[in-house]
């Protein structure tokens, strides 16, 4: 692991490697230090922490880690997320919902709950399904709620015939909601197949993100 | 020849038909089935996969026809290209042999040829054809990418 240019490159080595190695005491102390030099969970998220992740995964892909490693590294991160909690949730409520949610047979939710976040920094309430939420529970869940917004997450390409039967469905259902798509699976492709949803709007990032929600706010 | 071939001749790919995508996908769990019996049967299964890594295999023939299906569902060449190299990467990294994607495609063409209509198959045929012919560049770019270790995320 020493000589593993993967890591020794990477320009948050430090914080990388508490996650690897499962310190999650050291993790925290990072992240901590990390605010402190009044940088934005916002930033905090999008630069630190959504790039330590891909390296992880890139970490995977060149079997430099296990999968148990791989998965105890997003715990902690998970666990990071939800201590910033009393950091991003804003006095300012609007009374606008959100329901925010991974597609179905996905598991990877570090990206959207920090969209969740970004909704309450807002002021928004959100309600954060998570990972891998059957379509129909989705959409009995979203009746009752009425939400203003869905917001869903793909981070494998091959989900995307999944998440189009998704949009497909909720739109039946609510055909005035918009619906946000975002992920790491349009990297390569696959935006056109969403586009043809007029409500439909795919965002890259959570700069891009967070403009879309002061807008519609 | 290198990516840029690759991406090249990935674009003359015609996508398939709706048709010809829900007979793959009605029929996908069987493919899958087929293929995971015929690869465990090989003698040399052990030298193609490496050790230990048969669970691993069938993870892999599982995705491989999710990830057909997404692409006959909606064909993106840029896609093709980028994951078929990912999946050399991430699997040779775990000691799957080159020589182990020369026998799976055989394998999946025997299978599709076998399972899905003629009409079908002709439509699906050149993706198979496509990654067959062009392994040595995967081969190639792959050991590129872990030897320099770099990832194309």
């Amino acid at each position: 692991m020493e000589d593993c240019a993967l890591i020794n490159d990477f320009k948050y080595k430090d914080f990388l490697l508490a996650l690897i190695n499962g310190d999650r005491k050291q993790s925290f102390w990072f992240v901590d230090q990390y605010l402190k030099k009044n940088i934005s969970v916002k930033e905090l998220y999008e630069h630190y922490i959504k790039e330590t992740l891909y390296r992880i995964g890139e970490l995977w892909e060149q079997n430099k880690i296990s999968v148990a490693t791989e998965h105890l590294a997003t715990a902690i991160t998970e666990s990071i997320l939800n201590s910033l909690f009393d950091k991003i949730v804003s006095e300012n409520r609007l009374g606008k919902t959100a329901i925010v949610a991974c597609v179905e047979n996905e598991y990877h939710q570090v990206g959207i709950k920090m969209i969740a976040d970004i909704f309450e920094m807002n002021g928004w309430d959100t309600y954060f399904l998570g990972a891998n939420i059957p379509l129909q529970e989705l959409v009995d869940f979203a009746k009752n709620k009425k939400p203003d917004i869905f917001a869903l997450s793909l981070s494998i390409y091959f989900h995307l015939p999944i998440l189009e039967k998704m949009i497909t469905n909720i739109t039946e259902v609510f055909p005035n909601t918009p619906i946000m798509v975002g992920g790491q699976a349009f990297q390569h492709g696959g935006i056109d197949v969403i586009q043809k949803f007029p409500l439909v709007k795919y965002f890259k990032n959570l700069d891009d993100t967070e403009s879309f929600i002061k807008k519609i706010s | 020849m290198d990516r840029l071939y690759l991406n090249k001749t990935a674009k003359y790919l015609k996508p398939v038909s709706e048709k010809v995508y829900n007979e793959y996908i009605s029929k996908q769990e069987k493919l899958v089935n087929l293929m995971n019996q015929k690869m465990l049967n090989r003698e040399d299964i052990g030298e193609l996969v490496g050790k230990n890594n048969l669970e691993m295999m069938k993870d892999n023939h599982a995705n491989h026809a999710r990830f057909m299906a997404s692409i006959f569902k909606k064909f993106e060449p840029q896609v093709l290209v980028d994951t078929v190299l990912w999946v050399f990467r991430a699997y040779r990294s775990r000691k799957f042999h080159s020589s182990y994607w020369a026998a799976q495609l055989s394998n999946w063409i025997e299978i599709l040829k076998q399972e899905l209509s003629e009409s079908s198959y002709m439509e699906i045929y050149p993706y198979y054809e496509w990654m067959q012919v062009n392994i040595p560049i995967f081969v190639k770019l792959s050991t590129d990418d872990l030897e320099s270790g770099k990832s194309m995320h």
